[in-house]
């Protein structure tokens, strides 16, 4: 009885050893993981944090404006030229005075329009196609 | 016999007791290892994303926008006598590092003890360091304190020294809330970028164009106290340690008291108009310097023989201003002033803040002269607090540079109707007085003129002056103070050699407000209906 229980607790022991020694290894391996992981995000979060500061620098109001100066070709608006929704116009009041609307050409002229053809360089007005030209001064 | 047999039978019965010992330990420890094994989940890691360490929080302004903050950076010391060939390393060290080539291959060249090769080395430098493989480097980790933005809030930002302590500025004023438990946690200044740019910009406009010596601004939100920008020039650059001989670490908004002259001619009329000591349209004699004892107060120019008490406001006149004053008097005025926060030194985040000077002995003569801006000098931003005061509807508050949305409710320190009375008179010097330079169309600019001559060897020199503007927008609901001022300007062709605030500061406020103001979201007053031809 007694040899029986000994061989059933060697047994026993032998099996508990084996699963103890899986586990421990697992456990060495989940840790070993967690540790490149946590390695991992604390330098994306150091990078993050460079690239904030990065970002912080590139986005200041005097670059951009210098560059929008260098690179664009847009000119600073006074802020009387603003405006809100509740301040435009009502929508059958003309936008410019009869006599300048009286004076725009409203007819496409057929010669000087054609669809798809290149438009010819030089004076503001000249860039624009006719019927573009048109539409602005109308209010339509 | 009997002996043996009982003998054997006492050792049975004590294996049999090992072997119940035994058999209970064994099913202790399986039934604990089948609880391990099957029922418990386990502890989660108390922390899986680990933040980047931080020694002291980020700095960001009002909209969220990074001011300062804790970079990692590292320190690359070299063994020389480790190197092949020293010359190469010094080269490639150079190269990767931006150090000096030469004194890198002078000091590698005993190959002796170790060499500080380069202080505060990026990730990326770091990186390109480790691409070249070279053996004998050491790697200090550490942070260090990155300004994006340069130098546009150095004044106000202030510094850190090489162990990352607040050395000025905000750094230094907020210094336990920035390493404090709760470092990790950004703190929101009450500073705009967009504001602080365009103010400092401006200010080094006008500051470029009439050649001044120093300038400043200040933006203020006359409601929450708020402080959205403060420039102050010559400025620096905090991401350096070598200042250029040019620039100055000195704030003058705040580090320096001034005469600002006849700005504080505001506080004279809000004195007159809460006492009721005059009407707005009673006359007053200006055509002949006012005596007053032994001195003689003049104008800056002639403005007629009579001017109603609104007009002496309007144009700026020292002899009217004097003599309205003197109806209160020395007794009245000084608690006045005392009770908007003048004489008292003032207090905020900032740890650089100067005690206002006045004279120990306040007769009437210093009671005329002060009415007019001279004989007490205070730092800017004492003054604009205190401004802000007379035109928020009459309740003091205390300037702030920590983000704050709603409205500080101070102490009433005048009545709502000398408030709305005072800023009827700060628009009147704008559209008919010395002020209408700074008018910016549909925002309704208040404001008054200041130029003060500065004191040169115990007199008043009348060619080194203080020009300023205090700016109010928009006058029928104020929100936002604009204060310029330009230290010893001088003229030009276009400004036909004047130098006064009117001509110097006042635009420069303008410019600031008709750039800002679409920015903070202030409606302009006029119509479609009103602007339409």
């Amino acid at each position: 009885m007694i040899r029986v229980l000994n061989i059933a607790f060697l047994a026993v022991t032998g099996l508990v050893c084996l699963g103890l020694y899986r586990i421990a290894e697992e456990a060495r391996i989940a840790a070993a993981d967690l540790k490149t992981t946590e390695t991992a995000i604390a330098r994306e979060n150091e990078s993050l944090t460079v690239l904030g500061a990065e970002w912080a620098r590139l986005t200041q109001p005097a670059r951009i404006q210098a560059l929008a100066q260098h690179q664009l070709d847009l000119s600073d608006r006074p802020a009387a030229e603003l405006a809100s929704l509740t301040q435009l116009p009502p929508k059958n009041l003309p936008l410019a005075p009869q006599g300048t609307i009286r004076n725009a050409n409203a007819t496409v002229p057929q010669s000087t329009l054609r669809i798809g053809s290149p438009v010819a360089s030089g004076t503001p007005s000249a860039r624009l196609p006719a019927a573009t030209f048109a539409l602005i001064h109308t209010g339509t | 016999m009997r002996d043996r047999v009982a003998a054997l039978s006492l050792v049975r019965g004590r294996i049999v007791l090992a072997a119940i010992f035994c058999a209970a330990a064994f099913s202790i420890v399986a039934a604990r290892l089948v609880d391990v094994m099957v029922f418990d989940e386990g502890t989660a890691p108390s922390s899986v994303a680990t933040a980047a360490h931080l020694l002291r929080a980020d700095l960001v302004d009002r909209n969220g926008t990074l001011i300062a903050r804790d970079l990692p950076v590292s320190d690359l010391y070299a063994r020389p006598a480790a190197f092949w060939d020293t010359a190469d390393a010094a080269r490639e060290l150079a190269q990767a590092t931006g150090a000096n080539e030469s004194r890198l291959r002078t000091a590698f060249a005993p190959k002796r003890g170790y060499v500080l090769v380069q202080r505060g080395l990026t990730p990326d430098r770091r990186d390109a360091v480790m691409h070249f493989g070279l053996p004998g480097l050491n790697f200090e980790d550490g942070y260090r304190r990155y300004y994006p933005s340069g130098r546009i809030f150095a004044h106000a930002v202030g510094q850190v020294d090489t162990d990352d302590r607040g050395i000025s500025g905000l750094e230094l004023g907020l210094e336990d809330r920035l390493r404090g438990r709760h470092a990790a946690t950004p703190i929101g200044l009450s500073l705009d970028m967009r504001v602080q740019y365009a103010l400092e910009h401006e200010t080094e406009e006008a500051m470029r164009e009439f050649h001044a010596k120093a300038a400043g601004g200040i933006v203020l939100n006359v409601r929450t106290g708020e402080v959205l920008a403060l420039a102050s020039l010559p400025d620096y650059e905090p991401n350096s340690r070598a200042p250029q001989p040019q620039d100055s670490t000195r704030n003058r908004m705040t580090q320096d008291v001034y005469e600002l002259g006849s700005i504080f001619k505001i506080f004279a009329f809000t004195e007159a108009v809460e006492e009721k000591t005059i009407r707005l349209d009673e006359p007053f004699e200006v055509g002949q310097p006012y005596k007053l004892g032994h001195y003689l107060i003049h104008d800056f120019e002639r403005l007629g023989p009579v001017l109603p008490a609104a007009m002496v406001f309007a144009q700026s006149s020292n002899i009217g201003t004097a003599q309205i004053e003197l109806r209160s008097g020395a007794a009245k005025q000084k608690p006045f002033l005392s009770k908007l926060g003048l004489l008292q030194g003032l207090r905020t985040e900032l740890p650089e803040m100067a005690s206002p000077l006045y004279p120990r002995h306040w007769e009437e003569v210093e009671a005329a002269t002060i009415a007019y801006g001279h004989g007490i000098s205070v730092n800017p931003l004492s003054f604009a607090a205190a401004a802000a005061a007379v035109i928020n509807g009459g309740t003091l508050i205390r300037p702030t540079f920590l983000k704050r949305d709603a409205a500080q409710h101070g102490p009433r320190v005048i009545s709502e109707e000398t408030s709305r009375t005072m800023r009827q008179l700060l628009r009147l010097v704008v559209t008919e007085g010395t002020g209408t330079k700074a008018d910016v169309p549909g925002y309704d600019v208040g404001g008054k003129t200041g130029t003060a001559e500065k004191a040169e060897n115990g007199s008043y020199a009348h060619h080194l002056l203080i020009s300023s503007f205090c700016g109010v927008f928009p006058i029928d609901d104020p929100r936002f103070l604009v204060f310029v001022m330009l230290d010893e300007p001088h003229g030009d062709k276009e400004s036909g050699g004047f130098v006064t605030g009117g001509v110097t500061a006042a635009p420069a406020v303008g410019q600031v407000i008709a750039r800002i103001a679409p920015l903070l979201g202030v409606r302009r007053s006029d119509t479609f209906a009103a602007a339409a031809p």
